[in-house]
């Protein structure tokens, strides 16, 4: 592209064809991340809004989800081309590039098994790793699972077979074959965006049923709940194991989305932009969750192609002021808004739907 | 093996963790708040050591008293900001943890600021910092050399939980944070001024957090993820107190102490395992505690149990 002279009065062609481009690049990034936090954002809300469950370990299974996706998928493609090599190792990553678009039933096999598996596996993980810590109270659940994502960050950082700090890299993308990149993460996000709103559904389902009922009165007063003859802790653990299976699926479209990942991606900070999206939709309001993950994630993305312009870098690092605001938004919505953008809405039921059609006649 | 340094090490840690443990449970106690901005504390506590050591003040006893005014300042304005407001409006426990954890990430991107400018003003890294204060000096006690670090911490440690006896049992104001922690209401009826109370049980927590935090900066190095990195220790220590009993927490400080330090060595030894996998035998205690000594209705819990409970 030519360079204008500063202070041209003609803006010319080629600047309206960059920012045409970098809208729709933006548009399609904005969108991926923007599902994925809303999946995360609504498996949160599952847990803190409608049971009442502080969880500050979602990272954690979010990790899991990446790992053992990207795991799947190299050790499966090394396997088939039949290159021995350790997964990452500069061999592998070569022979995944060079192979990553030949077998395209392969790359989308692979995503969809990614999916099922991480969810399956990180579920199991969040049942286990709560189990001591449902029955003395939320906080302690918080902690434990607080430190359980810092040590398994820890772990992963340390395991060299996991390619210890550098992570994996070179997973191939589920859409590899598809030549034009553009489309090709065009179709991904799309994907996801599908996947979100499935989630969606199922979970708007699961909190309007009876069991959602359930959930509810654990979060309003579990002594209650237990006098009425609810398993509080069981309640509770299938809770974390739906959330958690959830939060893995985020980490597999993540992983295929960056087609890397490294340890130091799942700080425990991820887990606070979470909380700071539900909490500023709504909590225990799915709409309110996704709401959240949009605003949150826009002003994010929309941050990170705009900083760099701003020429602020000399004083202060953005990020810091970035990381400030989320702190100051927990606390200033709790304090102000209590209920959110959203807030939480009375359960839908068949009863409560025909005495409104009764009502209206 | 197992030495006289690793011995060392745990009484040194252990009194760093009970100075850190005590305010912990003193203000769960009190308030029912897990209070994640203690991480704050800690932090701030070691950073007030940089910057007075900066300005020339380097005094120990002075640092320690600034550090407890400013840890103190922080924790009170916390409550009167954010807590009190809260729970007013009949929030859970889980809110205000929340709400604790927001301030956390805010004080500590905060702290992250200050300290980046500050470092740029002066030119300096500030961002990982050796603590260079006038401590006590080294003595030599018929051949037993004691470290002047050591004993600094000694002094200040044992000072800190005077003060918590004495205020505590000793005190009418002590008396009555004891009443408001056994039963807030009961407290508020027979004519105690609750919130005074709490806000001067705020200012012991915070102010003694502070002051633990300096003492962590002059035995390792001082960086703003300095209290990160020592949540999940505290809280171990403060989960084996039952968040109740101030005595176990000070036991549980050097049990975990122990535990990183003895343990760990004992493993290495025997087993090969790195060093650097000391959290994992925290996280391993910690799980085991809450499981055989689970702290009975704390954390707005359940009174399940998992064992028959014993009789009081």
């Amino acid at each position: 592209m030519e360079a204008y002279p500063i202070g041209s009065l003609n803006p010319g062609r080629g600047d309206e064809d960059m920012v045409e481009f970098n809208v729709l690049g933006f548009l399609i990034d904005w969108s991926t991340f923007f599902a994925i936090y809303a999946i995360l954002a609504i498996s949160l809300n599952l847990e803190i809004g409608y049971t009442g469950m502080a969880n500050f370990g979602k990272v954690a299974f979010y990790a899991i989800g990446a790992y053992l996706s990207a795991v799947l998928t190299i050790v499966t493609f090394l396997t088939i081309f039949g290159v021995s090599a350790p997964l990452y190792s500069v061999d592998a990553v070569i022979a995944l590039g060079k192979h990553g678009a030949e077998l395209p039933w392969l790359n989308i096999g692979l995503f969809i098994l990614s999916i099922i598996l991480s969810a399956i596996v990180t579920g199991v993980v969040g049942y286990l790793v709560t189990y001591p810590t449902l029955r003395v109270g939320p906080a302690f659940l918080g902690i434990t699972i607080l430190s359980f994502g810092e040590m398994l960050r820890f772990f992963l950082r340390n395991y060299e077979p996991l390619g210890s700090t550098y992570g994996l890299f070179g997973v191939p993308h589920p859409f590899q074959w598809v030549p034009d990149p553009t489309v090709r993460t065009g179709i991904y996000a799309l994907i996801v965006l599908g996947i979100m709103f499935g989630v969606y559904l199922y979970a708007e389902r699961l909190v309007n049923s009876p069991f959602g009922r359930v959930l509810r009165a654990i979060k309003d007063d579990e002594v209650a709940a237990l006098c009425l003859g609810k398993h509080v802790p069981r309640i509770k653990a299938t809770v974390l194991f739906i959330g958690s299976a959830i939060a893995g699926v985020a980490g597999a479209l993540y992983l295929f989305y960056l087609g890397s990942v490294n340890p130091d991606m799942f700080i425990p900070r991820v887990t606070f932009d979470i909380w700071a999206m539900v909490i500023l939709g709504g909590m225990g309001n799915n709409k309110g969750a996704i709401a959240g993950a949009a605003i949150i994630t826009f002003v994010d993305r929309a941050l990170t192609f705009i900083t760099p312009s701003l020429g602020l870098t000399a004083y202060i690092t953005p990020d810091y002021i970035r990381w400030m605001t989320v702190g100051l938004l927990i606390v200033l919505v709790l304090l102000f808004k209590p209920g959110g953008l959203i807030p939480e809405k009375p359960i839908k039921t068949p009863a409560l739907e025909v005495a409104n059609k009764i009502e209206e006649g | 093996m197992v030495g006289v340094t690793e011995v060392y090490n745990t009484l040194w840690i252990g009194l760093i963790f009970m100075v850190l443990g005590l305010p912990l449970t003193l203000s769960y106690r009190t308030t029912g708040i897990i209070n994640f901005v203690h991480i704050n504390f800690i932090t701030i506590g070691a950073y007030v050591g940089v910057l007075l050591s900066l300005l020339g003040v380097k005094n120990i006893f002075m640092v320690a008293l600034v550090a407890f005014i400013v840890g103190a300042a922080i924790a009170v304005f916390d409550n009167i900001a954010v807590f009190k407001p809260l729970s007013r409006r009949g929030a859970n426990v889980v809110i205000l943890m929340v709400a604790s954890l927001g301030l956390w990430i805010f004080y500590k991107y905060f702290l992250y600021a200050i300290v980046d400018l500050i470092g740029k003003a002066v030119k300096e890294n500030l961002v990982s910092v050796i603590l260079e204060l006038d401590i006590l000096p080294t003595i030599n006690l018929g051949g037993i050399v004691v470290d002047g670090k050591f004993l600094t911490t000694l002094t200040l440690a044992v000072i800190v939980v005077l003060f918590y006896y004495l205020v505590l049992t000793k005190t009418s104001i002590g008396k009555a944070i004891r009443a408001v922690s056994d039963n807030s209401q009961l407290a508020e009826i027979s004519g105690i001024p609750r919130d005074h109370v709490v806000n001067f049980m705020w200012a012991m927590t915070g102010g003694a957090a502070a002051i633990g935090g300096l003492l962590w900066g002059i035995f390792a190095i001082v960086t703003p993820e300095v209290g990160d990195w020592l949540i999940l220790e505290i809280f171990a220590v403060a989960v084996i107190g039952g968040l109740s009993s101030l005595l176990n927490t000070a036991i549980g400080a050097f049990i975990i102490a122990g535990a990183e330090n003895i343990v760990m060595a004992a493993l290495h030894e025997t087993f090969g395992l790195p060093l650097s996998f000391r959290p994992f035998i925290t996280f391993l205690v910690l799980v085991i505690v809450i499981l055989v000594k689970p702290p009975l209705g704390a954390g707005g819990g359940l009174p399940y149990r998992f064992f028959k409970p014993r009789k009081r």
